[in-house]
Protein backbone atom coordinates (compact mmCIF):
# COMPACT_ATOMS: atom_id res chain seq x y z
CA UNK A 1 0.00 0.00 0.00
CA UNK A 2 1.19 3.37 -0.27
CA UNK A 3 1.67 5.52 3.21
CA UNK A 4 1.60 9.62 2.88
CA UNK A 5 3.59 10.92 5.12
CA UNK A 6 3.16 14.73 5.39
CA UNK A 7 2.77 17.60 4.54
CA UNK A 8 2.14 18.30 7.71
CA UNK A 9 3.31 15.41 10.43
CA UNK A 10 4.99 14.98 13.80
CA UNK A 11 8.30 13.39 11.76
CA UNK A 12 8.71 16.43 9.35
CA UNK A 13 9.46 20.30 10.62
CA UNK A 14 8.53 21.45 6.97
CA UNK A 15 5.63 20.58 4.54
CA UNK A 16 6.57 17.76 2.09
CA UNK A 17 4.67 14.85 0.94
CA UNK A 18 6.19 11.24 1.44
CA UNK A 19 4.66 8.91 -0.18
CA UNK A 20 5.86 5.03 1.09
CA UNK A 21 5.26 1.99 -0.78
CA UNK A 22 4.48 -0.32 2.10
CA UNK A 23 4.61 -4.28 1.83
CA UNK A 24 3.46 -4.78 6.03
CA UNK A 25 6.17 -2.72 7.87
CA UNK A 26 8.81 -2.53 5.03
CA UNK A 27 9.46 -0.03 3.14
CA UNK A 28 9.83 -0.76 -0.92
CA UNK A 29 10.22 2.34 -2.27
CA UNK A 30 9.45 5.92 -1.77
CA UNK A 31 8.38 8.94 -3.72
CA UNK A 32 8.23 12.54 -2.89
CA UNK A 33 6.21 15.33 -3.67
CA UNK A 34 7.40 19.35 -3.52
CA UNK A 35 6.01 22.39 -4.14
CA UNK A 36 4.50 23.85 -0.75
CA UNK A 37 6.72 26.32 -0.23
CA UNK A 38 7.45 27.61 -3.76
CA UNK A 39 7.25 31.50 -3.88
CA UNK A 40 9.26 32.45 -6.61
CA UNK A 41 12.07 34.61 -5.10
CA UNK A 42 14.00 34.85 -8.00
CA UNK A 43 11.33 36.31 -10.36
CA UNK A 44 10.91 38.79 -7.47
CA UNK A 45 14.44 39.40 -7.66
CA UNK A 46 14.71 40.26 -11.28
CA UNK A 47 15.12 43.70 -12.41
CA UNK A 48 16.27 45.01 -8.52
CA UNK A 49 19.11 46.64 -7.21
CA UNK A 50 21.64 44.29 -4.89
CA UNK A 51 20.53 46.22 -2.16
CA UNK A 52 16.66 44.88 -2.63
CA UNK A 53 18.02 41.55 -3.51
CA UNK A 54 20.22 40.59 -0.83
CA UNK A 55 17.71 40.21 2.25
CA UNK A 56 15.64 37.82 -0.63
CA UNK A 57 18.39 35.96 -0.72
CA UNK A 58 18.52 35.65 3.02
CA UNK A 59 15.42 33.97 2.77
CA UNK A 60 16.07 31.17 0.70
CA UNK A 61 16.31 28.92 3.83
CA UNK A 62 16.09 29.90 7.29
CA UNK A 63 18.78 27.33 8.82
CA UNK A 64 21.48 28.23 6.29
CA UNK A 65 20.93 31.88 5.70
CA UNK A 66 24.35 33.58 5.90
CA UNK A 67 25.78 31.28 3.02
CA UNK A 68 23.28 32.80 0.64
CA UNK A 69 23.95 36.05 1.22
CA UNK A 70 28.24 35.75 0.77
CA UNK A 71 27.35 33.69 -1.82
CA UNK A 72 25.21 36.35 -3.82
CA UNK A 73 27.89 39.32 -3.03
CA UNK A 74 30.82 36.83 -3.61
CA UNK A 75 29.10 36.10 -7.22
CA UNK A 76 28.51 40.02 -7.50
CA UNK A 77 32.16 40.55 -6.46
CA UNK A 78 33.21 38.22 -9.41
CA UNK A 79 31.75 40.57 -11.74
CA UNK A 80 33.46 43.54 -10.50
CA UNK A 81 36.80 41.15 -10.40
CA UNK A 82 37.36 42.43 -6.78
CA UNK A 83 38.59 40.63 -3.69
CA UNK A 84 37.18 42.34 -0.42
CA UNK A 85 39.39 43.25 2.34
CA UNK A 86 41.54 40.42 4.46
CA UNK A 87 39.81 41.37 7.39
CA UNK A 88 36.04 40.87 5.96
CA UNK A 89 36.90 37.95 4.72
CA UNK A 90 38.36 36.38 8.02
CA UNK A 91 34.61 37.88 8.93
CA UNK A 92 32.94 35.86 6.78
CA UNK A 93 34.49 32.28 7.07
CA UNK A 94 33.55 33.35 11.13
CA UNK A 95 30.23 33.17 10.78
CA UNK A 96 29.71 31.02 8.21
CA UNK A 97 31.80 28.51 10.26
CA UNK A 98 29.40 29.60 13.39
CA UNK A 99 26.17 29.20 10.70
CA UNK A 100 27.46 25.38 9.99
CA UNK A 101 27.89 24.79 13.76
CA UNK A 102 24.37 25.58 14.73
CA UNK A 103 23.07 24.28 11.28
CA UNK A 104 24.74 20.81 11.87
CA UNK A 105 23.63 20.72 15.59
CA UNK A 106 19.90 21.43 14.48
CA UNK A 107 20.49 18.80 11.51
CA UNK A 108 21.83 15.88 14.48
CA UNK A 109 19.38 16.90 16.54
CA UNK A 110 16.27 16.34 14.11
CA UNK A 111 17.46 13.10 13.45
CA UNK A 112 17.56 12.29 17.33
CA UNK A 113 14.30 13.51 17.80
CA UNK A 114 13.36 10.64 14.88
CA UNK A 115 14.94 7.95 16.13
CA UNK A 116 13.12 9.10 19.50
CA UNK A 117 16.01 9.53 21.63
CA UNK A 118 14.75 12.47 23.31
CA UNK A 119 17.53 13.17 25.74
CA UNK A 120 20.40 13.74 22.98
CA UNK A 121 18.10 16.04 20.96
CA UNK A 122 17.58 18.32 24.36
CA UNK A 123 21.58 17.84 24.48
CA UNK A 124 22.27 19.26 21.24
CA UNK A 125 19.68 21.68 21.54
CA UNK A 126 21.28 22.68 24.45
CA UNK A 127 24.55 23.03 23.37
CA UNK A 128 23.12 24.98 19.90
CA UNK A 129 21.74 27.71 22.17
CA UNK A 130 25.29 29.69 22.98
CA UNK A 131 26.36 29.30 19.32
CA UNK A 132 23.10 31.14 18.49
CA UNK A 133 24.32 33.80 21.20
CA UNK A 134 28.01 33.92 19.68
CA UNK A 135 25.59 34.75 15.89
CA UNK A 136 23.71 37.19 17.34
CA UNK A 137 26.63 38.88 19.48
CA UNK A 138 28.68 39.25 16.15
CA UNK A 139 25.47 40.46 13.74
CA UNK A 140 22.58 41.55 16.22
CA UNK A 141 20.36 38.70 14.68
CA UNK A 142 19.74 35.24 15.42
CA UNK A 143 18.34 34.01 11.92
CA UNK A 144 18.50 36.05 9.42
CA UNK A 145 21.40 38.38 9.94
CA UNK A 146 21.90 40.72 7.42
CA UNK A 147 25.73 40.86 8.06
CA UNK A 148 26.99 40.43 4.61
CA UNK A 149 26.97 43.60 1.52
CA UNK A 150 28.36 43.35 -1.61
CA UNK A 151 32.25 44.56 -0.78
CA UNK A 152 32.55 43.16 2.45
CA UNK A 153 31.19 42.77 6.12
CA UNK A 154 28.47 45.50 7.55
CA UNK A 155 30.08 46.16 10.87
CA UNK A 156 33.40 45.18 12.41
CA UNK A 157 33.69 43.01 15.23
CA UNK A 158 35.06 44.20 18.31
CA UNK A 159 37.42 42.47 20.15
CA UNK A 160 35.49 41.92 23.29
CA UNK A 161 32.74 40.01 21.41
CA UNK A 162 36.06 38.14 19.74
CA UNK A 163 36.90 37.21 22.88
CA UNK A 164 33.18 36.36 24.26
CA UNK A 165 33.33 34.08 20.70
CA UNK A 166 36.30 31.84 21.68
CA UNK A 167 35.25 31.52 25.08
CA UNK A 168 31.68 30.01 23.75
CA UNK A 169 33.69 27.84 20.97
CA UNK A 170 36.25 26.85 23.91
CA UNK A 171 33.15 25.93 26.09
CA UNK A 172 31.95 24.12 23.36
CA UNK A 173 34.74 22.24 22.27
CA UNK A 174 34.95 20.87 26.08
CA UNK A 175 31.46 19.62 26.34
CA UNK A 176 31.27 18.21 23.05
CA UNK A 177 33.21 14.94 22.64
CA UNK A 178 30.97 13.26 25.65
CA UNK A 179 27.94 13.45 23.34
CA UNK A 180 29.80 12.66 20.30
CA UNK A 181 30.80 9.42 22.59
CA UNK A 182 27.08 9.30 23.50
CA UNK A 183 25.89 8.47 19.94
CA UNK A 184 29.01 6.37 19.00
CA UNK A 185 28.64 4.00 21.92
CA UNK A 186 25.02 3.85 22.70
CA UNK A 187 24.45 0.42 21.67
CA UNK A 188 20.72 1.16 20.87
CA UNK A 189 21.78 3.90 18.83
CA UNK A 190 24.10 2.18 16.62
CA UNK A 191 21.17 -1.03 15.78
CA UNK A 192 19.11 1.92 15.05
CA UNK A 193 21.65 3.47 12.68
CA UNK A 194 24.07 1.55 11.32
CA UNK A 195 23.56 -0.42 7.89
CA UNK A 196 20.29 1.63 7.75
CA UNK A 197 19.29 3.85 4.83
CA UNK A 198 22.83 2.97 3.19
CA UNK A 199 23.46 4.39 -0.62
CA UNK A 200 26.89 2.90 -2.48
CA UNK A 201 29.29 5.73 -3.78
CA UNK A 202 28.19 5.03 -7.42
CA UNK A 203 24.75 6.08 -6.51
CA UNK A 204 25.67 9.06 -4.62
CA UNK A 205 27.55 10.15 -7.69
CA UNK A 206 24.55 9.05 -9.83
CA UNK A 207 21.65 11.22 -7.22
CA UNK A 208 24.43 13.67 -7.82
CA UNK A 209 24.45 13.82 -3.88
CA UNK A 210 26.41 16.63 -2.16
CA UNK A 211 27.69 17.95 1.38
CA UNK A 212 27.82 15.70 4.23
CA UNK A 213 25.26 13.09 2.83
CA UNK A 214 27.41 12.87 -0.33
CA UNK A 215 30.99 12.63 2.19
CA UNK A 216 29.50 10.22 4.13
CA UNK A 217 29.28 7.86 0.78
CA UNK A 218 32.50 8.35 -0.02
CA UNK A 219 32.26 11.67 -2.08
CA UNK A 220 35.69 13.87 -0.93
CA UNK A 221 34.74 17.31 -2.34
CA UNK A 222 34.46 20.23 -0.40
CA UNK A 223 33.95 23.72 -2.05
CA UNK A 224 35.42 25.24 1.03
CA UNK A 225 38.63 23.69 -0.42
CA UNK A 226 38.53 25.89 -3.21
CA UNK A 227 37.35 29.02 -2.05
CA UNK A 228 40.39 31.96 -1.93
CA UNK A 229 40.05 32.69 1.83
CA UNK A 230 40.05 28.72 2.98
CA UNK A 231 42.87 27.86 0.34
CA UNK A 232 45.01 30.86 1.41
CA UNK A 233 44.88 31.87 4.64
CA UNK A 234 43.27 28.69 6.72
CA UNK A 235 44.22 24.97 7.33
CA UNK A 236 41.28 22.50 7.10
CA UNK A 237 40.97 19.14 5.79
CA UNK A 238 38.05 17.32 4.66
CA UNK A 239 35.85 14.92 6.25
CA UNK A 240 34.95 12.04 4.89
CA UNK A 241 33.55 8.03 5.18
CA UNK A 242 32.95 5.21 3.20
CA UNK A 243 29.80 3.75 4.94
CA UNK A 244 27.17 5.80 3.45
CA UNK A 245 24.23 5.00 6.25
CA UNK A 246 22.83 7.32 9.07
CA UNK A 247 25.61 6.85 11.50
CA UNK A 248 27.81 7.94 9.00
CA UNK A 249 26.21 11.25 8.30
CA UNK A 250 25.40 11.74 11.36
CA UNK A 251 29.08 11.62 12.36
CA UNK A 252 30.32 13.29 9.39
CA UNK A 253 28.52 15.79 10.89
CA UNK A 254 29.82 15.74 14.34
CA UNK A 255 33.27 15.89 12.69
CA UNK A 256 32.45 18.94 10.74
CA UNK A 257 31.43 20.56 13.75
CA UNK A 258 35.14 19.74 15.14
CA UNK A 259 36.70 20.76 12.21
CA UNK A 260 34.29 24.06 12.59
CA UNK A 261 35.54 24.68 15.94
CA UNK A 262 39.07 24.63 14.36
CA UNK A 263 38.85 27.26 12.00
CA UNK A 264 36.94 29.48 14.37
CA UNK A 265 40.09 29.66 16.47
CA UNK A 266 42.36 29.99 13.54
CA UNK A 267 40.09 33.16 12.85
CA UNK A 268 40.15 34.80 15.80
CA UNK A 269 44.20 34.30 16.61
CA UNK A 270 45.00 35.54 12.87
CA UNK A 271 42.55 37.88 11.95
CA UNK A 272 44.13 41.38 10.60
CA UNK A 273 43.28 44.90 11.09
CA UNK A 274 41.94 46.84 8.99
CA UNK A 275 38.87 47.49 6.95
CA UNK A 276 35.28 45.59 6.92
CA UNK A 277 33.68 46.82 3.50
CA UNK A 278 35.26 48.59 0.46
CA UNK A 279 33.35 49.98 -2.68
CA UNK A 280 32.44 47.59 -5.35
CA UNK A 281 31.45 48.86 -8.53
CA UNK A 282 28.45 46.58 -9.86
CA UNK A 283 28.92 46.37 -13.47
CA UNK A 284 27.29 44.59 -16.72
CA UNK A 285 28.03 40.93 -17.33
CA UNK A 286 27.71 37.67 -15.84
CA UNK A 287 29.14 35.27 -13.23
CA UNK A 288 28.17 32.18 -11.41
CA UNK A 289 29.93 31.47 -7.66
CA UNK A 290 29.41 28.27 -5.22
CA UNK A 291 29.99 27.67 -1.71
CA UNK A 292 29.65 25.05 0.62
CA UNK A 293 26.92 25.39 2.62
CA UNK A 294 25.96 23.46 5.78
CA UNK A 295 24.14 21.18 3.39
CA UNK A 296 26.59 21.11 0.45
CA UNK A 297 26.95 23.39 -2.84
CA UNK A 298 25.09 25.95 -3.61
CA UNK A 299 25.70 28.38 -6.25
CA UNK A 300 24.32 31.41 -7.41
CA UNK A 301 24.04 32.86 -11.40
CA UNK A 302 23.53 35.65 -11.75
CA UNK A 303 23.49 38.44 -14.59
CA UNK A 304 23.46 42.07 -14.76
CA UNK A 305 23.28 44.84 -16.58
CA UNK A 306 25.36 47.51 -14.44
CA UNK A 307 22.69 48.33 -12.12
CA UNK A 308 19.39 45.47 -12.15
CA UNK A 309 19.73 42.12 -11.69
CA UNK A 310 18.55 40.91 -15.10
CA UNK A 311 18.59 37.41 -14.38
CA UNK A 312 19.13 35.11 -11.14
CA UNK A 313 19.27 31.73 -10.83
CA UNK A 314 19.88 29.75 -7.64
CA UNK A 315 21.04 26.29 -6.85
CA UNK A 316 20.74 24.79 -3.56
CA UNK A 317 22.04 21.38 -2.23
CA UNK A 318 18.61 20.18 -0.88
CA UNK A 319 17.35 19.46 -3.83
CA UNK A 320 19.97 16.61 -4.69
CA UNK A 321 19.67 15.55 -1.30
CA UNK A 322 16.33 14.96 -1.12
CA UNK A 323 15.96 13.19 -4.52
CA UNK A 324 19.05 10.64 -3.13
CA UNK A 325 17.29 9.55 -0.09
CA UNK A 326 13.98 8.90 -1.79
CA UNK A 327 15.50 6.94 -5.01
CA UNK A 328 18.29 5.58 -3.27
CA UNK A 329 18.17 5.56 0.53
CA UNK A 330 14.53 4.41 0.89
CA UNK A 331 14.80 1.58 -0.76
CA UNK A 332 13.89 -1.63 0.97
CA UNK A 333 14.29 0.22 4.48
CA UNK A 334 12.94 -2.31 7.19
CA UNK A 335 10.35 -0.35 9.46
CA UNK A 336 8.64 3.04 8.31
CA UNK A 337 10.26 4.27 11.41
CA UNK A 338 13.36 3.49 10.06
CA UNK A 339 12.50 5.54 7.07
CA UNK A 340 11.18 8.39 8.70
CA UNK A 341 15.09 8.51 10.43
CA UNK A 342 16.50 8.13 7.37
CA UNK A 343 14.57 11.43 5.28
CA UNK A 344 15.46 13.06 8.74
CA UNK A 345 19.40 11.99 8.38
CA UNK A 346 19.90 13.58 5.26
CA UNK A 347 19.01 16.92 6.83
CA UNK A 348 16.47 18.13 4.41
CA UNK A 349 15.53 21.53 3.94
CA UNK A 350 12.00 22.32 1.73
CA UNK A 351 12.63 25.97 1.80
CA UNK A 352 16.00 25.64 0.01
CA UNK A 353 14.47 23.23 -2.61
CA UNK A 354 11.28 25.41 -3.82
CA UNK A 355 12.94 26.68 -6.77
CA UNK A 356 10.36 25.43 -9.51
CA UNK A 357 6.66 24.91 -9.86
CA UNK A 358 5.31 23.29 -13.24
CA UNK A 359 1.27 23.90 -13.60
CA UNK A 360 -0.49 23.30 -16.62
CA UNK A 361 -3.56 25.16 -18.32
CA UNK A 362 -5.88 24.85 -15.58
CA UNK A 363 -3.82 25.43 -13.02
CA UNK A 364 -3.15 22.16 -11.63
CA UNK A 365 0.38 21.67 -10.21
CA UNK A 366 2.55 18.80 -12.43
CA UNK A 367 4.69 16.38 -11.25
CA UNK A 368 8.43 17.41 -11.12
CA UNK A 369 9.72 14.14 -13.00
CA UNK A 370 8.02 15.09 -16.72
CA UNK A 371 10.36 18.46 -16.70
CA UNK A 372 12.73 17.18 -19.32
CA UNK A 373 9.90 15.98 -21.41
CA UNK A 374 8.12 19.86 -20.92
CA UNK A 375 8.22 22.25 -24.24
CA UNK A 376 8.44 25.41 -23.52
CA UNK A 377 6.49 27.86 -25.62
CA UNK B 1 -19.36 17.66 33.17
CA UNK B 2 -16.72 16.02 31.04
CA UNK B 3 -16.54 18.77 28.60
CA UNK B 4 -16.18 21.67 31.22
CA UNK B 5 -13.63 19.01 32.98
CA UNK B 6 -11.56 18.84 29.61
CA UNK B 7 -11.98 22.62 29.54
CA UNK B 8 -9.96 23.18 32.82
CA UNK B 9 -7.42 20.59 31.81
CA UNK B 10 -6.70 22.43 28.10
CA UNK B 11 -6.69 25.65 29.45
CA UNK B 12 -2.79 24.13 31.50
CA UNK B 13 -1.96 21.95 29.03
CA UNK B 14 -1.95 23.38 25.72
CA UNK B 15 -1.59 21.17 22.22
CA UNK B 16 0.02 23.06 19.51
CA UNK B 17 0.15 21.94 15.42
CA UNK B 18 3.50 24.24 13.66
CA UNK B 19 2.10 25.02 9.74
CA UNK B 20 4.94 25.81 7.91
CA UNK B 21 2.70 27.68 4.73
CA UNK B 22 6.02 28.45 2.75
CA UNK B 23 8.51 30.27 4.53
CA UNK B 24 12.06 30.38 4.90
CA UNK B 25 11.87 28.04 7.75
CA UNK B 26 13.38 30.96 10.34
CA UNK B 27 10.06 30.74 12.33
CA UNK B 28 10.06 26.97 12.62
CA UNK B 29 13.77 26.65 13.78
CA UNK B 30 12.57 29.42 16.41
CA UNK B 31 9.89 26.83 17.72
CA UNK B 32 12.11 24.31 17.73
CA UNK B 33 14.87 26.45 19.80
CA UNK B 34 11.96 26.75 22.00
CA UNK B 35 11.83 23.20 22.92
CA UNK B 36 15.48 23.48 24.01
CA UNK B 37 16.16 23.48 28.03
CA UNK B 38 16.90 27.14 27.91
CA UNK B 39 13.51 28.05 26.45
CA UNK B 40 11.67 24.55 27.89
CA UNK B 41 8.35 25.35 26.56
CA UNK B 42 6.94 22.01 28.45
CA UNK B 43 7.08 23.59 31.49
CA UNK B 44 4.65 25.94 30.73
CA UNK B 45 2.25 22.85 29.61
CA UNK B 46 2.58 23.65 25.98
CA UNK B 47 3.51 20.37 23.81
CA UNK B 48 4.58 20.54 20.06
CA UNK B 49 3.51 17.87 18.49
CA UNK B 50 2.23 18.60 14.69
CA UNK B 51 -0.99 16.92 14.63
CA UNK B 52 -3.87 19.16 13.40
CA UNK B 53 -6.38 16.86 15.25
CA UNK B 54 -5.16 17.16 18.55
CA UNK B 55 -4.26 20.53 18.39
CA UNK B 56 -5.58 23.50 20.53
CA UNK B 57 -3.12 26.11 19.30
CA UNK B 58 -2.05 26.43 15.35
CA UNK B 59 1.16 27.76 15.25
CA UNK B 60 0.76 29.46 11.19
CA UNK B 61 4.54 30.83 9.69
CA UNK B 62 4.88 31.63 6.22
CA UNK B 63 3.34 33.66 2.99
CA UNK B 64 0.72 31.31 2.04
CA UNK B 65 1.79 30.17 -1.08
CA UNK B 66 -0.83 28.64 -3.53
CA UNK B 67 -0.75 24.48 -2.47
CA UNK B 68 -1.64 26.15 0.84
CA UNK B 69 -4.50 27.96 -0.30
CA UNK B 70 -7.14 25.15 0.49
CA UNK B 71 -5.35 23.45 2.37
CA UNK B 72 -4.77 25.55 5.22
CA UNK B 73 -8.66 26.17 5.50
CA UNK B 74 -9.07 22.15 5.69
CA UNK B 75 -6.63 21.73 8.23
CA UNK B 76 -8.01 24.26 10.41
CA UNK B 77 -11.57 22.38 9.79
CA UNK B 78 -9.57 19.05 11.02
CA UNK B 79 -8.77 20.96 14.63
CA UNK B 80 -11.31 20.64 17.37
CA UNK B 81 -12.74 23.54 19.11
CA UNK B 82 -12.14 25.35 21.12
CA UNK B 83 -9.10 26.22 18.58
CA UNK B 84 -6.60 29.65 18.73
CA UNK B 85 -4.00 30.72 15.88
CA UNK B 86 -1.22 32.00 16.19
CA UNK B 87 0.33 33.88 12.86
CA UNK B 88 4.26 33.85 13.75
CA UNK B 89 6.56 35.92 12.02
CA UNK B 90 6.03 38.81 9.20
CA UNK B 91 5.14 36.39 6.39
CA UNK B 92 1.75 35.33 7.26
CA UNK B 93 0.92 38.74 8.78
CA UNK B 94 1.94 40.91 5.49
CA UNK B 95 3.76 38.44 3.13
CA UNK B 96 7.10 40.28 4.39
CA UNK B 97 9.57 40.28 1.15
CA UNK B 98 8.13 37.73 -0.89
CA UNK B 99 4.73 39.70 -1.18
CA UNK B 100 6.13 41.72 -4.06
CA UNK B 101 5.58 41.84 -8.03
CA UNK B 102 6.95 38.42 -9.32
CA UNK B 103 6.02 36.44 -5.76
CA UNK B 104 3.33 33.85 -5.71
CA UNK B 105 1.95 34.31 -2.10
CA UNK B 106 -1.47 35.30 -0.78
CA UNK B 107 -1.06 36.48 2.80
CA UNK B 108 -2.15 37.46 4.85
CA UNK B 109 -2.93 34.09 6.90
CA UNK B 110 -6.54 36.28 8.09
CA UNK B 111 -7.87 35.87 4.90
CA UNK B 112 -7.54 32.01 5.05
CA UNK B 113 -8.38 31.25 8.83
CA UNK B 114 -9.34 33.71 11.80
CA UNK B 115 -6.24 34.98 13.65
CA UNK B 116 -6.60 35.56 17.95
CA UNK B 117 -2.72 36.51 17.80
CA UNK B 118 0.49 38.08 15.84
CA UNK B 119 3.95 38.20 16.28
CA UNK B 120 5.75 39.98 14.28
CA UNK B 121 9.52 39.84 13.53
CA UNK B 122 11.84 37.93 10.94
CA UNK B 123 11.78 36.05 12.76
CA UNK B 124 10.19 36.48 16.24
CA UNK B 125 12.80 35.61 19.51
CA UNK B 126 12.00 32.46 20.81
CA UNK B 127 10.71 34.69 23.78
CA UNK B 128 8.23 36.70 22.23
CA UNK B 129 6.54 33.11 20.26
CA UNK B 130 6.30 31.72 24.22
CA UNK B 131 4.88 35.18 25.23
CA UNK B 132 2.58 35.22 22.41
CA UNK B 133 1.51 31.58 23.21
CA UNK B 134 1.09 32.00 27.18
CA UNK B 135 -0.98 35.19 26.59
CA UNK B 136 -3.78 34.28 24.31
CA UNK B 137 -4.09 30.45 24.51
CA UNK B 138 -5.22 29.23 28.19
CA UNK B 139 -7.89 31.97 28.80
CA UNK B 140 -8.80 32.21 25.15
CA UNK B 141 -9.10 28.16 25.35
CA UNK B 142 -11.26 28.84 28.46
CA UNK B 143 -13.14 31.88 27.38
CA UNK B 144 -14.14 29.71 24.01
CA UNK B 145 -15.21 26.48 26.03
CA UNK B 146 -17.56 28.40 28.13
CA UNK B 147 -19.52 29.64 24.93
CA UNK B 148 -19.86 26.63 23.98
CA UNK B 149 -21.86 25.57 26.46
Amino acid sequence: MILPIGPIHPGLKEPLRLKLKTQGEKVISAQIDYGYVHRGIERVMQGKTWQKAIYLSERVCGICSYIHTQTFAETFEKIAGEQVPLRAQYLRVLTNELDRIQSHLLANSTYFKALEHETLFMYMLALREPVMDAIELLTGNRVNMGWNVVGGVRMDAQESHLKSIMEIITDLEKEYPRYVEMFDQGPLLGLRSKDVGKMSREDAIKARAVGPIGRASGIKHDWREDHPTYHDHLDFETIWRKDGDNYARTMNRFDEITVSIDLIKQVIENIPPGDVRKKVDILAGYADWRNEAPRGEVSYMIETNGNLIQNISIRTPSIMNIDACAKYMLQDVATVADAVATYASVDPCIACTERVVIVDESGKKKDVEGIHNLELS
Amino acid sequence: MVRSLKDIIRSSSIHVCLINTGGCNGCDIEVVALLSPRYDLEQYGIYVHNNPREADVILVTGAVTEQWVEKLRRIYTKAPEPKIVVALGNCPLTGDVFNQEGGSVYAPVSDFIPVAAEVSGCPPRPSEILAAILSVAPGAIAARGREKK
